[in-house]
C-alpha cells in the first residue's frame, strides 16, 4: 500500500481515517467515509477523465434504494445486499452510460443532468417500494456491525478497499489512457484508442463505486431519504471533489469531510444551507480552482515552485 | 374520449409553449456562451415571482406580463457582467459552476424573501372563463397564452431572420471568433444575448403563474427539462427547441392521461431514445 499511495494520502487516510470517529459520532464518520468514496469514485470522471458528470445522485441513491429495498422488502442482510445493489448499479451506469458517452462537453453534463431527474422521478412516484417523498425507512443494520463502531469499521475497511481499487485503476494502463483522453481526445483517438469505449469504462467505474457509497450510505441511518437522488446531491458531490481538488487523488475525500463540516456547522445556526453551499461554490470557483489539496500543495512547495499538480491544474483553468 | 385528447392535446401545447420559451432562451445563451445556463431555471421562477408581487402592489396581470420579465432582464445583465465575463477565461466547467453556484443561491433569495410556501395566481378577469371552440370548452387563459407565446416566438423569428442584430446573434452562434475578428463587440452581444434568455425565462415564468402556481423550487424541476429541449432539438436550434417544446408538452400531457405516474419520466425517455438513434439531436446538424 505505501507503494500505491504517497505519503500525503496515506497521512490522510490513516489520519481521517482514525481520527474522524472521535471527532465526530461514528456514524456521521461513516457518512463522511460513503461521500469521500463517491467523491474520488466522481473524480475519475471529473479530474481523470475530464467528465463533468453532473448526475452521479443517480447513481448515489440507486444503490442506496437498492440496497435499502432488498434489506426492508425482502429481508436480505446488508452483506449480501450491498454487493446486490452494486452490481444492479454498475448495470445502471453501463446503461446510462451507453447513452451520454456519445456525447461529450456540454452535453455529457446535460444528459447526466436529466438522467438523474428521470431516477429522481422513479424513485419519487414508485412509493410503494421506495417510499416516495418521505423516504425508506427502516433499512436496519445487521446484528454485527448492529452498534455503531463496529459499522464504522465495516463502513472504513470498504472505503479503503475502494481507495485501493480506484487508485490501481487510475494507475493502470487504462487509466493512463483516460488522462491522455482528458488531455487531448483528438490524439488519444489518433493513436488507436477507442475513445467512446474508454470513456464509458470510466463511467461504469465511477458509478458503480458512487453506488457502492449509497449501497453503505443505506444503513447509516438507516434511511434513504430522497433528496440522495436529487440532482442537487449530484451537485453537492461535484461540489466536495471540486472543493477538495479535483487535480489530487485523495483531494475529493477531504472535500467530502469539509463539506459534511460545514453542512453540521452552517445547519446548527441556519437552516438555509444550499444558500451558504452557493456562496461557498462560487467563492472557489472565482478564486480557488485548485481546492483544498491544491492550496496545500501550493503552499507547502512555495509560490514559485509549483508543483506538476498545481500546473496540471493551472492547465485546466 | 376525442374531446378528452383534442383538450390533452391543448393542455400539452400551452405547456409546450411555455417548455418552448423557457428552451430556446437556453439555446441562445448555449449556442452564443457556450455553457448550459444553470441558472436559467431561477431566472423563470424569478419571472414568476416578479410578476406574483407586481399583481400584489398593482392589481394589474398585464402590467405583471410587461414588467417581470423585464426585471429578470436587468438579473441576467448583471449576472452576465459582473459573473460569468469575469470567467471567460476559465474552463467552462468552472463557467457552469458558478451558474449552479447562482442558482443555488437565487432559489434560497426566493425562499428568504417570498416564503418556502407556494402561491397560486388568478387569471385576470377578462381570461378567466371558458371558451366553446366547437369541439371542445377550453379555458380561455390558457388558450390566450398559446396565442401570446405564438405571437412570441413569431417575432423572435423574424427578429432572429430579419434585422442585422439577429444576424450578428446567429453568426455568434455559429462562430464567435470570426464575429468578433469582423469588428463587433462581442463583449456586447453576449450581454444582450444573455439578457434576451432571461427576458424568454421570464416571461414564461410569468405566463405560467396562473396555470402552474408558484413554488420555490419552480426553477430547479423546469431547468432539467429545457436541457431535454435543448438536447432533443440539438446545437444551437431554435426552431427546433420551439418544435421540442411543443413536442415534450405535448407528450407530457398525453402520457398524463393514460399513466399519470410515468408522466414526468416520459421525457427523459424519450430523450434517451433521441440520443440513440440519432445523437445530434432532431434538428441538429453537428
Amino acid at each position: 500500500m505505501a507503494r500505491l499511495f504517497n505519503l500525503p494520502t496515506l497521512l490522510v487516510i490513516i489520519a481521517l481515517g482514525i481520527g474522524l470517529p472521535f471527532i465526530q459520532r461514528p456514524v456521521v464518520a461513516a457518512e463522511v467515509l460513503t461521500l469521500g468514496i463517491a467523491a474520488v469514485a466522481t473524480n475519475v470522471l471529473l479530474g481523470y477523465t475530464g467528465m463533468l458528470s453532473f448526475g452521479q445522485a443517480m447513481f448515489f441513491g440507486f444503490g442506496a434504494y437498492c440496497a435499502g429495498i432488498l434489506a426492508t422488502k425482502y429481508g436480505v442482510s446488508a452483506f449480501a445486499a450491498i454487493p446486490a445493489a452494486v452490481f444492479a448499479t454498475a448495470v445502471l451506469a453501463l446503461l446510462v452510460g451507453l447513452v451520454c458517452v456519445r456525447r461529450s462537453g456540454l452535453y455529457f453534463i446535460m444528459i447526466t443532468f436529466a438522467f438523474n431527474q428521470m431516477l429522481y422521478f422513479l424513485a419519487y412516484s414508485w412509493t410503494t417500494m421506495t417510499g416516495g417523498e418521505d423516504g425508506l425507512p427502516g433499512v436496519r443494520r445487521p446484528a454485527l456491525i448492529a452498534d455503531q463502531w463496529s459499522f464504522y469499521i465495516f463502513t472504513a475497511v470498504l472505503f479503503l478497499l475502494s481507495l485501493v481499487v480506484i487508485k490501481r485503476f487510475v494507475d493502470s494502463p487504462a487509466g493512463r489512457i483516460l488522462q491522455a483522453i482528458r488531455d487531448n481526445p483528438a490524439r488519444a483517438a489518433a493513436t488507436g484508442h477507442d475513445v467512446g469505449r474508454y470513456k464509458l469504462i470510466a463511467f461504469v467505474v465511477a458509478g458503480l463505486f458512487t453506488g457502492l457509497a449509497g449501497a453503505i450510505f443505506a444503513f447509516v441511518f438507516e434511511i434513504v431519504p430522497i433528496d440522495r437522488i436529487h440532482w442537487l446531491f449530484s451537485g453537492d458531490i461535484v461540489f466536495m471533489t471540486l472543493i477538495g481538488g479535483s487535480g489530487s487523488f485523495i483531494g475529493p475525500v477531504i472535500g467530502a469531510a469539509f463539506y459534511t463540516w460545514l453542512q453540521e456547522t452552517v445547519s446548527h445556526y441556519w437552516d438555509r444551507w444550499p444558500m451558504v453551499l452557493g456562496v461557498v461554490l462560487a467563492l472557489v470557483v472565482l478564486f480557488f480552482r485548485t481546492g483544498i489539496a491544491g492550496m496545500v500543495v501550493t503552499l507547502t512547495r512555495g509560490l514559485r515552485r509549483r508543483t506538476f499538480v498545481a500546473k496540471k491544474l493551472e492547465a485546466r483553468q | 374520449m376525442s374531446i378528452l385528447i383534442a383538450s390533452q392535446v391543448l393542455n400539452g401545447l400551452a405547456t409546450g409553449m411555455l417548455y418552448a420559451l423557457v428552451g430556446v432562451g437556453l439555446t441562445l445563451v448555449l449556442g452564443m456562451l457556450n455553457i448550459p445556463n444553470f441558472a436559467h431555471g431561477v431566472l423563470y421562477a424569478f419571472g414568476a415571482y416578479f410578476a406574483h408581487s407586481i399583481i400584489k402592489l398593482s392589481g394589474s396581470f398585464y402590467l405583471a406580463l410587461l414588467a417581470a420579465p423585464l426585471l429578470v432582464v436587468v438579473m441576467g445583465f448583471v449576472i452576465e457582467s459582473q459573473g460569468i465575463r469575469r470567467l471567460y477565461t476559465a474552463h467552462h466547467d468552472y463557467q457552469l459552476l458558478f451558474l449552479f453556484a447562482l442558482a443555488l443561491i437565487l432559489q434560497e433569495t426566493i425562499i428568504l424573501v417570498w416564503g418556502p410556501v407556494g402561491f397560486s395566481v388568478l387569471p385576470p378577469k377578462l381570461l378567466a372563463g371558458t371558451v366553446n371552440l366547437g369541439f371542445v370548452i377550453y379555458p380561455a387563459y390558457r388558450l390566450a397564452l398559446i396565442v401570446v407565446t405564438i405571437l412570441v416566438t413569431v417575432a423572435l423569428w423574424l427578429f432572429l431572420s430579419r434585422t442585422n442584430v439577429g444576424a450578428i446573434v446567429r453568426a455568434g452562434m455559429e462562430n464567435r471568433e470570426m464575429v468578433a475578428v469582423l469588428g463587433t463587440d462581442i463583449n456586447r452581444v453576449f450581454l444582450w444575448t444573455f439578457g434576451l434568455g432571461a427576458y424568454l425565462a421570464g416571461l414564461a415564468g410569468a405566463l405560467a403563474t396562473p396555470i402552474l402556481g408558484l413554488t420555490p423550487t419552480m426553477g430547479g424541476d423546469m431547468l432539467p427539462i429545457s436541457f431535454v429541449i435543448v438536447v432533443i432539438a440539438g446545437l444551437g436550434s431554435i426552431l427546433g427547441a420551439i418544435a421540442s417544446g411543443i413536442l415534450i408538452g405535448i407528450a407530457q400531457s398525453l402520457t398524463s392521461t393514460w399513466w399519470p405516474e410515468a408522466s414526468n419520466i416520459a421525457i427523459y425517455a424519450l430523450m434517451g431514445l433521441v440520443i440513440v438513434l440519432r445523437p445530434q439531436g432532431l434538428f441538429g446538424t453537428r
